[in-house]
C-alpha cells in the first residue's frame, strides 16, 4: 500500500468509511480494519494466547463484519458491533476445540463458598502486591467465559451495557460474571503465591 | 463468618458486591471497617481490577493479515473496483423472475430462528424437516436444500466464478447451524448457545442477501 493510499484511508472518518464500505470501496474496508484491528487482535490474542490462532480469529471476525456491513444501521456503536462478532467468533472457536466455556447461568457458589469459609485463614493479602506477569498467567487459567468478560471490562474498558450487547446477555449477568471472574483470579493468585512460598 | 458486623452481614456484602462498581454505602463502609476478611476481599478485588487496566496494551497483528482479508473480500465480490456509473441496459425479462423471493427466504430464516429462540429450547421434536436435514454429520456432505440450489444457479448464471465460493459459504453456514443447534440442545439454558444459533440463522440470511445483490445486473 502506498503512503498516499494509507493517508487517504486514515483520513476517512468511521461513518464515512462505513458508508463507502457498503458500496464496496476497498480503501474504506481498509480504513475500518486499521481503526479497529489492534483492539480486536489484542482481545483474540489474550483469549487464545497464540498469535496464529489470534490472527485467524481476527480475520474471521473482520470478514463476518464486512460481509454484514450493508446491514449496519448504526443502532449500536460500530466497535460494539465488531466486538460482538469477535466475541462470537472466539467463543465459538473455543467451543469447537472442546474447551469449557462456562455457561452464563453457571454459578461458582461452591468455589466462592470454600474461598469464604475461613476468610482469616489465608491472610495473604493481594492488594498492592499483584504483579503483571502473575495476573497475566492467572487470566490464561480462567475459564473462557469469565476470561472474556474480564478482558472486555477490566482490560479493554467496556461498560456492562456494551458487554451485554456484545455477548448477548443481560447487564446483571455481565456484572455477575465479572465478579466471579475477579473472585476466581483472586483464588488463582493466592494459590500461585502459596505455591511459590512453599518452594525451597 | 456470617456474624453481624454493624448493619450489614458478610453474606449481605457478598450478595451486593457484584453490583457495587465503586459505590459505597454507609452500611458497607461500616462493615468493611469492622470485618477484616471482607475488607481484604474488597481490597483484593479492587486491586485486581486496577491491575487489569494496566494490561490495556494493544498489539498489532501481522501486516499480511489485511492482504489476506482483502483477497477474500475480492474473491467474494464484496470489494468493487472503482468504475463509472453505468446505465443498466439489461432487459427486464432477462433478470431472475423471482427476485423478491430472496429477501423473503432470508426473512423466513431469521423468523424461524426467532421462533426457536423464543421457545427457549430446541427439543428434537420441534425441529423442522429442513433443520433436521441440516443435522447430518459434516463429513457426510449433505445434499443442499432446493432453495440453496436455486441461489447457486442464480449466482452461477450471473457470475460463474463466484458459484464455488457461494456453495462453500452455504455449506459452511449449514455446518455452523448444525453446530449451533447441537450446542443449544446440549446446553438449553445457555444464553450464549441460543445466541450462536440466532447468529447462525442470520449468517445464512446474509449469504442469501449477498447472493441476491451479486445476482442483480
Amino acid at each position: 500500500m502506498t503512503d498516499a493510499k494509507r493517508s487517504q484511508s486514515d483520513r476517512l472518518s468511521e461513518a464515512e468509511a462505513i458508508e463507502r464500505a457498503k458500496q464496496g470501496d476497498a480503501s474504506a474496508f481498509e480504513a475500518l480494519y486499521n481503526l479497529h484491528k489492534r483492539r480486536v487482535y489484542s482481545l483474540c490474542l489474550r483469549m487464545t494466547a497464540n498469535t496464529a490462532a489470534a490472527e485467524d480469529l481476527t480475520q474471521e471476525a473482520f470478514l463476518q463484519l464486512f460481509r454484514k456491513i450493508a446491514t449496519f444501521r448504526g443502532e449500536s456503536a460500530f466497535s460494539t458491533w465488531l466486538h460482538r462478532m469477535a466475541v462470537n467468533v472466539v467463543l465459538m472457536q473455543l467451543r469447537k476445540k472442546g474447551l469449557n466455556v462456562v455457561p452464563l447461568e453457571e454459578t461458582m457458589e461452591g468455589e466462592e463458598e470454600s474461598a469464604r469459609k475461613e476468610p482469616g485463614a489465608d491472610d495473604i493479602r493481594l492488594a498492592g502486591s499483584i504483579d503483571r506477569l502473575q495476573l497475566e498467567q492467572a487470566i490464561t487459567e480462567l475459564p473462557p467465559g469469565y476470561r472474556m468478560i474480564f478482558l472486555l471490562h477490566d482490560v479493554q474498558g467496556y461498560e456492562h451495557n456494551e458487554i451485554a450487547e456484545m455477548v448477548g446477555c443481560s447487564i446483571g449477568n455481565s456484572k455477575s460474571q465479572l465478579h466471579k471472574a475477579r473472585m476466581k483470579l483472586r483464588e488463582l493468585l493466592k494459590t500461585s503465591r502459596a505455591e511459590k512460598a512453599a518452594r525451597p | 463468618m456470617d456474624g453481624e458486623r454493624g448493619s450489614m452481614t458478610c453474606k449481605e456484602l457478598e450478595r451486593v458486591l457484584p453490583e457495587l462498581e465503586g459505590v459505597r454505602s454507609f452500611e458497607l463502609e461500616h462493615h468493611l471497617r469492622t470485618c477484616s476478611a471482607c475488607s481484604a476481599l474488597v481490597s483484593d478485588l479492587n486491586a485486581i481490577a486496577e491491575q487489569g487496566k494496566l494490561l490495556r496494551t494493544e498489539v498489532e497483528p501481522g501486516a499480511h493479515l489485511w492482504a489476506s482479508i482483502e483477497r477474500t473480500l475480492r474473491e467474494e465480490g464484496l470489494i468493487h473496483e472503482a468504475r463509472p456509473q453505468l446505465v443498466s441496459v439489461t432487459p427486464r425479462a432477462s433478470r431472475w423472475r423471482f427476485p423478491w423471493l430472496m429477501p423473503a427466504m432470508a426473512t423466513f430464516l431469521v423468523v424461524c430462528g426467532l421462533v426457536l429462540y423464543q421457545r427457549g429450547g430446541l427439543e428434537p421434536v420441534t425441529v423442522s424437516p429442513r433443520i433436521a436435514r441440516a443435522t447430518l454429520p459434516a463429513d457426510a456432505r449433505p445434499a443442499m436444500f432446493p432453495e440453496e440450489e436455486d441461489v447457486l444457479k442464480l449466482v452461477g448464471a450471473r457470475m460463474p466464478a463466484l458459484r464455488a465460493t457461494y456453495e462453500s459459504d452455504l455449506r459452511a453456514v449449514d455446518a455452523y447451524i448444525r453446530d449451533a443447534e447441537l450446542s443449544a440442545r446440549t446446553n438449553p439454558n445457555d444464553e450464549l448457545a441460543q445466541q450462536y444459533l440466532m447468529n447462525a440463522y442470520e449468517q445464512k440470511a446474509m449469504v442469501y442477501e449477498l447472493a441476491m445483490d451479486r445476482s442483480q445486473p
